[in-house]
């Protein structure tokens, strides 16, 4: 409980403040978690890893809590993780329970965060026991691991691999690093723009074009429609709240929590999977499911608990292996990385006294995202029509500003933000996964490491096979992984004919 | 790069050339995926175009490129205005901060639906209040590098 010593006042008012600032960006359609985390990492360049890492968590669970709002008030998910609370939410605030909807939403997640912090609590050190035995060879089948289930996850296998593939060869421009044991050469760049890019792409400005800026030229084509005007917030004309809307929802409520758990540990799936999935669980399994479409609370409780659950979840990939398990964790590297800190399997052990904090961190932020949402949700409905007209320009500001700070002032990583904002925008048009290739681009460089010393140590491909049973058991996992993706591909093909 | 000794699976990496080994490999993976995106979904791509059901168009009739277009050139001058203001008072942050405000004022005037006076002021106020606060707390709080 040592760790304990270094909780101060500016650590307190760090989580609150995230909190609501996370709040503020789920709660404004079209703005996520993720972009929260990667306007405001630059914020984070003067704290300890400690202060850095309790203000983004933070923002990690305001981000994904605030989606709830627009989702119930105008029947938009503030974040992808909150889609299916709209289809209980919205009828029920249409109903004039705009504020029990939004409270029964917030204990929720509330019920949620704190389940995922108690699996992300045991399993995470449990699964980093495991993974520091791992050699190469299991590394790299680990992030091949990764590739495929996002992969498999995405609507086309091909192109989420497509997109995969594409981030790893990004992520290996530049030198083959002597620290890593490369040969200090220089690849996949003109010596023109050796200067430029002789340590590659940062990560920072890779990730803040994709996610902030990208989604900004999306909605500018768009218009950047005010949708929110206009928009009647109906909170309190129906019944209120209380407790009676949880009763009989105990096993919804744990079982949606495990799900979101769950599948935040799976690299990249992402909240929107987890809320759908507790959803059709609870259709599936629940004893009364004939009102749920149509205001029940049980599909509130369902999509809410799940998403929330994922933050713990996500957690532990990235913590124990060093893999992120969302877009969102992908940012935590970015802070991580910023205080030279390396995620991974030795992490825990190594960092006892950061893991507690980062457990700590996240219990008081879903308490204060509790206290803040219970208590003030009529105040935070109102942010949901703040024009975007007014916010735009301030993110992209923010994202310049990030970008540039990350290598102490070098214009190139500016100029990076708009190209890969623009490689996100026009990416997505193509049909590009972003998620696979942010994840490809974030573990590149590690799979050539593990990859290429394989090789050299032993001499033959068939080492990824033959190297130990945990091997054998990683390619089982990846066979079942595109055996599912095969499968759902068929399922969904035969559906629509 | 690499030579193949007796077993077919067996492979030695040059080590003066083993920057290019990883790389090389996943070009060709990519070549491969590529094509094989290409055989999966070609075919029925190009009937659709030739049927009429799809139109080989990057933006939607309804797309706003006054919008689109407008942000890239907005975003570009800033970059260039802010680079250089920044040089002309190096390690002060000046650039970020002065070519902050009216970037903000001209894409936030670009963003807006129907202009009027209300909508004006917030925009003015906010294209000078936001760079200032965050110029205050980046750089003069948090010793942020600043252009």
């Amino acid at each position: 409980m040592e760790f304990l010593a270094l909780v101060d006042i500016s650590y307190l008012l760090l989580i609150f403040f995230g909190v609501a600032l996370g709040i503020v960006f789920g709660a404004i359609p079209g703005m996520t978690a993720t972009m929260a985390l990667a306007v405001c990492l630059p914020l984070t360049y003067s704290f300890d890893l400690n202060h850095s890492l309790a203000f983004l968590l933070a923002l990690y669970v305001g981000g994904i809590s605030g989606g709830l709002v627009p989702a119930i008030l105008l029947n938009i998910p503030g974040t992808p993780s909150s889609i299916c609370t709209t289809f209980d939410g919205y009828p029920m605030a249409r109903n004039g329970e705009g504020e029990r909807a939004l409270k029964i939403g917030v204990v929720s997640s509330l019920f949620g965060g704190l389940f995922s912090l108690a699996i992300l609590y045991l399993f995470a050190p449990l699964l980093s026991d495991i993974a520091i035995k791992f050699s190469y060879i299991e590394k790299f089948l680990i992030i091949f691991f990764a590739l495929t289930v996002i992969a498999s996850l995405c609507q086309s296998m091909l192109v989420g691999i497509f997109s995969g593939v594409l981030g790893i060869l990004l992520s290996l421009v530049g030198v083959y690093d002597t620290v890593k044991g490369g040969n200090g050469d220089i690849r996949l760049i003109t010596p023109a723009l050796e200067d430029m890019l002789y340590s590659g792409f940062s990560l920072l400005p890779v990730l803040i074009g994709l996610f902030g800026v990208g989604a900004i030229l999306a909605d500018a084509e768009q218009g950047v429609k005010e949708e929110t005007e206009g928009a009647k917030l109906d909170l309190l004309s129906g019944r209120k709240f209380d407790l009676s809307a949880f009763r009989g929802s105990a096993v919804n409520l744990v079982r949606s929590s495990f799900i979101g758990t769950f599948v935040g540990m799976l690299p990249g799936v992402g909240g929107s999977a987890a809320s759908v999935l507790a959803y059709t669980q609870e259709k599936n399994f629940s004893r009364d499911s004939s009102m749920m479409g149509k205001g029940a609370p049980q599909g509130v409780i369902a999509s809410e608990s799940a998403n929330n659950g994922l933050t713990g979840g996500a957690l532990i990939p990235l913590l124990s292996l060093g893999i992120p398990g969302d877009s969102t964790t992908a940012i935590l590297i970015g802070a991580f990385t910023l205080q030279g800190v390396q995620v991974g399997p030795l992490f825990i052990g190594e960092n006892v006294e950061t893991w507690n904090m980062m457990v700590l961190s996240m219990f008081i932020a879903n308490i204060v995202m509790f206290v803040v949402m219970f208590f003030a949700i009529k105040y935070i409905a109102k942010v949901v029509t703040v024009p975007k007209y007014l916010l735009y320009p301030i993110i992209i500001m923010m994202c310049v500003s990030g970008a540039y700070a990350i290598n102490y002032g070098i214009m190139f990583d500016v100029w990076s933000l708009l190209l890969f904002g623009l490689f996100g925008y026009i990416g997505g048009k193509l049909g590009l996964e972003i998620t696979p290739f942010i994840i490809g681009f974030i573990l590149g460089s590690s799979a050539e490491i593990y990859f290429v010393k394989s090789l050299e140590s032993f001499g033959t491909m068939t080492i990824f096979f033959t190297k130990s049973p945990i091997a054998l058991f990683l390619w089982l996992l990846i066979g079942m992984s595109v055996a599912f993706s095969i499968y759902s591909n068929k399922r969904s093909k035969s559906k629509t004919a | 790069m690499e030579n193949q000794s007796s077993s077919p699976f067996s492979i030695v990496i040059d080590f003066d050339t083993s920057h290019l080994f990883f790389p090389t490999l996943i070009l060709w993976l990519l070549g491969l995926l590529g094509l094989a995106i290409l055989i999966q979904k070609g075919p029925a791509f190009y009937r659709a175009v030739a049927s009429g059901e799809k139109k080989l168009r990057f933006f939607e009739p309804d797309a706003d490129k006054v919008r689109l277009f407008g942000t890239l050139g907005l975003m570009v001058v800033y970059f260039i205005g802010m680079d250089y203001v920044g040089r002309l008072f190096p390690n002060m942050g000046y650039g970020f901060w002065l070519v902050s405000i009216p970037f903000l004022f001209g894409l936030s005037c670009l963003y807006a639906h129907e202009l009027d006076k209300r909508k004006l002021l917030y925009i003015t106020l906010n294209a000078l209040v936001a760079p200032t606060f965050a110029w205050f707390v980046l750089s003069e709080l948090f010793n942020v590098t600043l252009p």
